[in-house]
């Protein structure tokens, strides 16, 4: 105690519980953040191009991750697209919720709230672009209501069915129990604990565990985002460990075609967990990003391998 | 170097050079009064899979008591970016038919860093030990409690790519605080004890667990004659 006494008359000390010392604040406690209200939650969302174009409304990955890492997407806004982003509830900067409070349920009307406040127009029409988590959460929404979209762009969901969710993330999380990684994943629980309604704290120690991303997956880098959303991951982990979902039972309604995107970087995923995962469908495109990891969407090289086929798909269903 | 840097320093350095002690894991039933001297030494998981050693020093006392210094440090390929000291004492408390009830406590320094940033920790550790011993071997039950006290962050480039407006420094009130419980039993012969402990660690709020929610670790000590 003479040691933290010494320490805490030195500095002026900085109280871990509050929003903006390791974390950014959310919507709901920094007002110039761009936000739209909707389900009796703040979002922080925004959108770019005309507002009567097509929406692309992009779903971002985690759970419990945030949609900057796909600001490229923003790209579709120069061909008269209105591309729609938002931090899913929980996560990235948007209002935080008791673990208790998520459903897919609650998933779903969060995104037709999306589509209903940006939709200007009845007939204007409406696509999901969705990377990894986003992307079963499309595919979870389109099995839930087949008609309500007009196109979706899937980028590496882990599995439609639960066991091929599990089985992905087993080998896209590879750690030897001998070597740094582990270290840097797990070593930090001593030092930071949050209890459950400590948002920043789990949060930025949720950042911190997942700062380190496996190799298996193929990225270029690191990637960028905002703030993680700890609760939300939990939830939606163990919504997926309890209900062991099957998110395919009405997709064969669906006979839109889909473009499905694998990167022939991520050593756990390939053509053929591409194949299985995307079989239910009844028109999918099979489309692989040269050049790139499970991100292609976020690290020069994939983006630009993979906007072209984007734009001809959405173009041919606009 | 501005004066809390020095503070830091002269506070630090000893517990760095001097190292530290393999918790409490003894089989007093064994230790006589003249074995004042153990070394430890330890490996298994504890948050990660570390490996660390200690020593003991017997203080004369009316019961026994034991001075521990530790030191830990998880595998890995960089070397002492992640470590945990600890130096404090071991008592056992009362003894009736064979029952010892023992209880430890710890101040900590610990590190962590990884690429995003380096945590530098100050903590306590407390523990209560109740168990069957005899001289040959021992079984027993541990309760304890680690609080992260007070915790310095300070952010890499690569943070702050990501959130430039972090805050670094020293942050309160207490960063973490685990519970632990489980056993330890070990064998007893010519001087050494072979050691075993497992359990279970859940965090201060008995509602969520480390990523790793054990612990289970491989010991010796050895008992030298002054």
């Amino acid at each position: 105690m003479f040691t933290v006494s010494i320490f805490s008359g030195c500095q002026d000390e900085l109280d871990i519980n509050d929003s903006g010392n390791l974390v950014p604040k959310t919507v709901d406690l920094d007002p110039s953040l761009p936000s739209v209200s909707l389900n009796n939650a703040l979002f922080h969302a925004e959108a770019f191009g005309p507002a009567d174009g097509p929406l692309v409304v992009v779903l971002h990955g985690g759970p419990g991750s945030d949609y900057r890492y796909l600001l490229n997407c923003r790209e579709f806004a120069s061909q008269g697209y209105r591309v729609v982003f938002y931090d899913q509830r929980g996560t990235g900067l948007s209002q935080r919720f008791p673990k208790s409070h998520y459903t897919m349920q609650v998933a779903y009307d969060d995104l037709s709230g999306i589509i209903s406040h940006y939709r200007t127009d009845p007939n204007q029409k409406v696509f999901l672009l969705g990377h990894s988590w986003g992307a079963m959460l499309a595919s979870a929404y389109i099995n839930q209501y087949p008609t309500a979209i007009d196109g979706a762009i899937l980028a590496e969901p882990g599995g439609l069915i639960w066991k091929d969710v599990k089985d992905y993330i087993t080998r896209s999380r590879k750690f030897k129990y001998l070597g740094e990684s582990l270290n840097d994943a797990v070593y930090a629980d001593q030092f930071v604990t949050g209890k459950t309604d400590q948002h920043a704290i789990l949060d930025y120690k949720f950042m911190l565990l997942t700062s380190k991303e496996s190799s298996e997956i193929g990225n270029e880098g690191s990637l960028q985002e905002w703030r993680g959303g700890a609760v939300t991951f939990d939830a939606y982990l163990e919504i997926g460990d309890k209900q062991k979902p099957d998110w395919t039972t009405n997709l064969n309604k669906y006979t839109t075609q889909v473009l499905f995107i694998y990167s022939a970087n991520n050593k756990a995923y390939g053509l053929q967990h591409a194949q299985k995962v995307s079989a239910p469908y009844p028109s999918v495109k099979l489309f692989k990003t040269e050049g790139a990891g499970h991100d292609m969407l976020s690290f020069p090289t994939g983006w630009s391998n993979t906007y072209p086929a984007m734009l001809d798909y959405l173009n041919s269903l606009k | 170097m501005t004066l809390s840097k020095k503070i830091f320093l002269l506070l630090i350095l000893p517990a760095l050079f001097i190292n530290a002690a393999h918790s409490q894991t003894i089989n007093w039933a064994s230790l006589g009064k003249e074995q004042r001297h153990i070394a430890h030494a330890h490996a298994g998981f504890d948050y990660a899979f570390v490996y660390g050693v200690g020593y003991s020093r017997q203080l004369l006392s009316p019961i026994p008591i034991l001075a521990t210094i530790d030191f830990s440090t998880p595998v890995g390929n960089k070397v002492l970016d992640d470590f945990k000291t600890k130096i404090g004492g071991v008592a056992d408390l009362c003894e009736f038919n064979n029952f010892h009830l023992s209880a430890s406590v710890y101040g900590i320094y610990r590190r962590y860093e990884n690429p995003m940033a380096v945590l530098q920790n100050f903590g306590s550790e407390f523990k209560g030990v109740f168990g069957f011993y005899q001289s040959k071997w021992f079984v027993a039950a541990e309760f304890g409690f680690d609080k992260a006290i007070v915790t310095h962050f300070e952010h890499s480039d690569a943070f702050k790519e990501n959130y430039p407006e972090v805050k670094n420094g020293w942050y309160q009130p207490a960063t973490g605080g685990n519970f632990s419980y489980g056993v330890q039993t070990g064998l007893s012969f010519d001087g050494v004890d072979a050691l075993f402990r497992i359990g279970k660690v859940v965090t201060q709020d008995f509602k969520s667990s480390p990523t790793i929610p054990f612990y289970a670790e491989f010991g010796t000590n050895i008992k030298i004659n002054r």
